[in-house]
Order: structure tokens, then sequence, then C-alpha cells
């Protein structure tokens, strides 16, 4: 009897032994795939220190909100040589036609889907100039061109709202600037031209010799 | 010797018991550190690390036949009467140098002294000052990577950043970075992919994808490490100590990723290019014989940046951020894209993800 109680105090002691051991195994900060990990660990999410500003103060941004996001993009209006049109386009544009004026935007060519599908009025309007305008004839604002261009793109509309799709200026941490779509793409010519690689791959054999 | 002094690891072999506790990391805690918690406030740095505990007289003869060459340059210039302060210091720094510890065990004062005896060490031998910094994880960051294969056009911008940025080196044209054309519609096949081409890109039927390290969350590198050279920290990052590495190449064996990089001679950057914001565990001018690999820029991630590579990116198929962010574009991708990552089935839990338009 006191030989069997003598085992099963053994038994106790290993067990207790062993899943101390194993416990090790599952420590807190053990997760079973990445995924787990980030759902854990973002339930506690505190926002960080961190922050953009630092790294974007010299930029000039405005605020925009579009269905749930809201984020900076750099104001355009600024950037534009010549803004306000109407400083030149003080007339509407019909009256301007076949006048004496200087001849301007020479060197604009639209490269942008066909002749059926758009022309300069499809984006501009002709009778305030300051103003982009929709296909319904809607004011744009120019620092709001993406209004425009998510007429017709809306799959990449939804995935620059929420990242995929652009650039997010500078920093990772929040508040969020992004490119707007004008930052990248020529309105007029959208399409980026194929070119020479700014540097070459080293020879992947020889390094690993 | 107890656990708590101890700045190095050691192969235990199973020869001494009292090594047993230490050795129990092998729990599979991933992430660094796994000592720091318990380590005593008074801790020792430099020389004192190594001769103020008790050793056998064989790894005593073995330190100091080691240090025979900077302790010998040490005890000429401080004996000397005719060398400067300067001298005296440099050798003052490189034999503190010498014995340090193992950086993920430091404290913070003593990565601080380490990061202030390099950068003054570099200051004494060009006349230049490096902003060196030893700059630590922040609570609720984990940084991950996307990219996007169907924005990637081979232009390379990346890679020209990183080379820049990281200080690395100009003869041996080392990248972290590579990108790889691939025909289309053959899926990502490694073999045919061609890594030096040479023509106008995007080239018709080709797409291009960019692989570097990508910071598994289970890394099979820092496993294998026999000194422990090489880790991962808190924010996800996996990092190597340049000074602590051994230069054996086992983790660039285990990276089923081709993530690594050796130094088979000294790295050399022209004194007008090299980047002076450098940070301990990333950009800093490395030395022969020793690994290295992208750290997702940790002197600019962890100061709020976004890494060269992403900055650089024309075409915005780069996409870097906080996982543990709900509101992060990189969450956005990983939660409305279809994302998936190289060898998932591998189980090394990489945090760079690819996806498509
Ligand atoms: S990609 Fe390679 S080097 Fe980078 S963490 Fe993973 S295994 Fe290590
Ligand atoms: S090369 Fe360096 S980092 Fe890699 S396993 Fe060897 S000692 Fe560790």
């Amino acid at each position: 009897m006191k030989n069997k109680h003598k085992i099963l105090v053994n038994w106790v002691g290993y067990i207790t032994v062993l899943s101390l051991l194993i416990s090790c195994k599952h420590h807190e900060d053990e997760y079973h795939s990445i995924t787990d990990k980030i759902e854990a660990k973002s339930k506690s999410f505190h926002a960080t220190s961190t922050t953009s500003e630092l790294h974007t103060k010299h930029l000039n941004t405005i605020k925009i909100t579009e269905g749930e996001h809201t984020f900076l993009i750099p104001e355009r209006t600024g950037e534009i040589t010549s803004f306000a049109c109407t400083e030149c386009h003080s007339s509407p544009l019909k009256e301007m036609k076949g006048t004496a004026s200087k001849k301007a935007h020479w060197n604009i060519k639209l490269q942008h889907a066909d002749e059926h599908t758009m022309n300069c009025i499809s984006c501009h309007n002709g009778d305030n100039m300051d103003q982009l305008q929709s296909i319904t004839g809607t004011p744009i604002n120019f620092n709001k061109s993406y209004q425009l261009c998510s007429q017709c793109h809306s799959k990449q509309f939804t995935d620059w709202k929420g990242g995929a799709h652009g650039k997010q200026v500078k920093s990772w941490a929040p508040p969020r600037t992004a490119l707007t779509c004008v930052n990248c793409h020529n309105p007029h010519k959208p399409h980026f031209e194929s070119k020479w690689p700014v540097r070459y791959n080293t020879q992947k054999i020889k390094e690993r010799e | 010797m107890s656990n708590t002094t101890k700045k190095w690891f050691s192969l235990n072999l199973g020869s001494r018991k009292e090594n047993a506790s230490s050795s129990s990391c092998s729990c599979g805690k991933k992430e660094g550190d796994c000592h720091s918690a318990d380590t005593s406030p008074q801790q020792k740095d430099g020389f004192d690390q190594v001769f103020d505990v008790p050793m056998d007289r064989r790894t005593a003869f073995k330190k100091l036949t080691a240090s025979l060459l900077i302790g010998a340059g040490a005890v000429s210039t401080s004996c000397s009467l005719v060398s400067g302060n300067e001298s005296k210091e440099k050798a003052q720094i490189d034999w503190e140098e010498q014995f340090k510890g193992n950086y993920k065990l430091m404290s913070e004062e003593e990565k601080k002294a380490t990061v202030e005896r390099l950068a003054r060490s570099y200051e004494l031998r060009t006349g230049k000052t490096i902003n060196l910094s030893s700059q630590g994880p922040e609570e609720n960051v984990l940084f991950g990577y996307a990219f996007n294969i169907s924005k990637c056009q081979g232009y390379m911008d990346c890679v020209n950043a990183c080379v820049e940025e990281n200080n690395q080196d100009r003869n041996s044209q080392m990248q972290y970075i590579r990108i790889h054309e691939m025909k289309d519609g053959k899926g990502f096949n490694f073999n045919e992919a061609d890594d030096n081409y040479y023509h106008e890109v995007p080239a018709e039927g080709h797409f291009y994808m960019g692989t570097q390290c990508f910071h598994c969350d289970n890394p099979p590198c820092t496993k294998v490490c026999p000194v422990q050279a090489t880790w991962q920290e808190e924010d996800g990052l996996v990092v190597i100590d340049y000074d602590w590495c051994v230069g054996c190449r086992y983790c660039m064996a285990a990276c089923p990723y081709d993530g690594r990089r050796f130094n088979w001679s000294q790295p050399e950057v022209p004194e007008a290019e090299i980047n002076k914001n450098q940070h301990y565990l990333g950009n800093r001018l490395r030395k022969k014989g020793v690994m290295e690999k992208c750290t997702f820029c940790v002197q600019r991630s962890r100061a709020g940046k976004n890494p060269a590579c992403v900055e650089a990116c024309p075409t915005g198929a780069r996409i870097f951020g906080n996982l543990l962010d709900p509101n992060s574009t990189i969450r956005w991708v990983l939660e409305n894209k279809k994302v998936f990552r190289l060898k998932e089935d591998l189980g090394t839990e990489p945090k760079f993800w690819y996806f498509m338009d």
C-alpha cells in the first residue's frame, strides 16, 4: 500500500515536470500562423507614437474623405503652372476660337481612350476653365481630379482608396498621405512608356559561388 | 558563471549541467531577447564582461591571444609619450569593441555605448561624423510588406535606391533585391526566370517580380546560427549583428528564399556616397566575411519612414506598413486582395505578400 502511494507521488512529480517542460513550448507569444498573430496582437492595438508628420510636413496637402477612408492628398492647383486658367481664358472657349490670341497647349495631344470616348470636354468645362466637370456636367475641383478618373476606373479607385494602388508618401505611419492619380499619370497620356532599367541585376551565379 | 551576466551563447553539448537552464529557450520563442527580461541592473560593459568573470585557463589564453594585436597596440600607444590623445582613444575604443557582447543581449545603455564608440571611431579614422542609431522596436508595430506583381515593370529603381541607402559594396555589386523577369502564363518559374535582363522594360509577354529577405515570422535562418548573431526583433525585423557574425554562412544555406548576401571582400563605398544616417543593425559599414541582407531599412522604418525601395518605386508596386494597425494600407491589401506568399508550405511565415490587381 505504502509502495503504491510512493509510485503515485512519483508519477505526480513526473507529470508536473513534464507539463512544465511542455508548457514552455506554448509561450503566450507563440502563434500557429502569422495571421493568428496579427489578429491576436491587433486586438489590443494602440496607436503608435511614430507618425508621418515629421516626414510630410513640407507637403501642401488637403484632407479627403471617400467612403470609409479619410486621408491626405497633395494639393494640386498650386502645382499647375499658370493656374488659374481664367487668367488667360477670360472668355468662353467658343469665343476664343479663331481669334488672334497666342497659341497655347500646343504640346498636349490627347492619348487617352479613343475619340469616340473622350475629348477635351470630357473633363474640362469650356465655360469655366477653372473647374473640371464630370460626365453629367457637375463641376469638379482641380484638387479632386481623382473624382473624374473614378468615373471609368472604378476598380483602380477602390484599390487606391484602400491603398493597393498608388503610392503612400514618405511614411508608413499615420496619418496617411497618398499620391493622387495625376501625380503619376499624365491625364492626357496616362500610359507608362517602356524604358531602360536604371541599373542591371548582378550575375546571381557569380555572387553565390 | 551565472546566466545573468553571460553575454554570449555557447554550444551546450551536454557536458556542463549548469547551462541547461539557459538552453531551455529552445522552447522556440522566436523573437529577440529571451534573456533580457531577467538581466540585473548592474551590467558590465566592454572587457569587464570578459575579464571580470571566472574562467578556466584555456579560455583565458584563447581570449588573450585573440586580443593580442589590439592589446599590444593599446599598451604601446597608452604607454608612449609621443603618440597623441587621439590614438590612445582609438586604441581604447578598439579594445572595448573587441570585448563587447552580443548586441541582442545588451542593455539599452550598452547598446548606446557601442553605438557611440563606433561613431567616434569613424570620426577619429576619417574626420567625418555619422549618425549611428540604436533605436529599438516600438510596441504595437509589426512590419509587413506587399508586392503588386501586376504593377512591377522591371525598372530597377528599387535596387538602385537600396544600394545607395544601405551602403552595399560597390565592387562586388551586392544587391539585396532581385527582380526576376518571367514569361506570362508559366507561373512562378524561378528556374526559367531571367534575372539578368538587358533590354527595355517591360518586355512584351513578361511580368516582373521582386524578391528580397521576407522577414519570416518563423525564420529558419536565425535558428541555424551557431552564435545567435541573427535573430528576429519584436517588430518583426530579422536582423544581424555584424560584429557577432562569424561568417559561417549557415543562415544563407538555411534561407529558402535566397535572402542573404555574404561579404567575400571588404565592402567599399566611396566616401562621398556613404549614407551617414545609419543604424547598428542596418546600413552601418560592414566588414569582410560577414553576412548581410535587407533589413526593411531599419534605420528608416523605425524612424517612421518607408524603406528606400518603397519610396523609389515609380509604379507603386511596393507597399509597406504596420500589420497590427487595422487602418494601415498593408492591412487593407491583406484583407481585400488575393494575396499569397512564396513556398507557404514550408511554414516559414514570410511577412512579404504578393498580389495582383
Ligand atoms: S527570407 Fe530568408 S533570410 Fe529572410 S527571414 Fe526568411 S529565411 Fe531568414
Ligand atoms: S553567417 Fe553569421 S549570421 Fe549567418 S549563421 Fe553564420 S554566424 Fe550566424
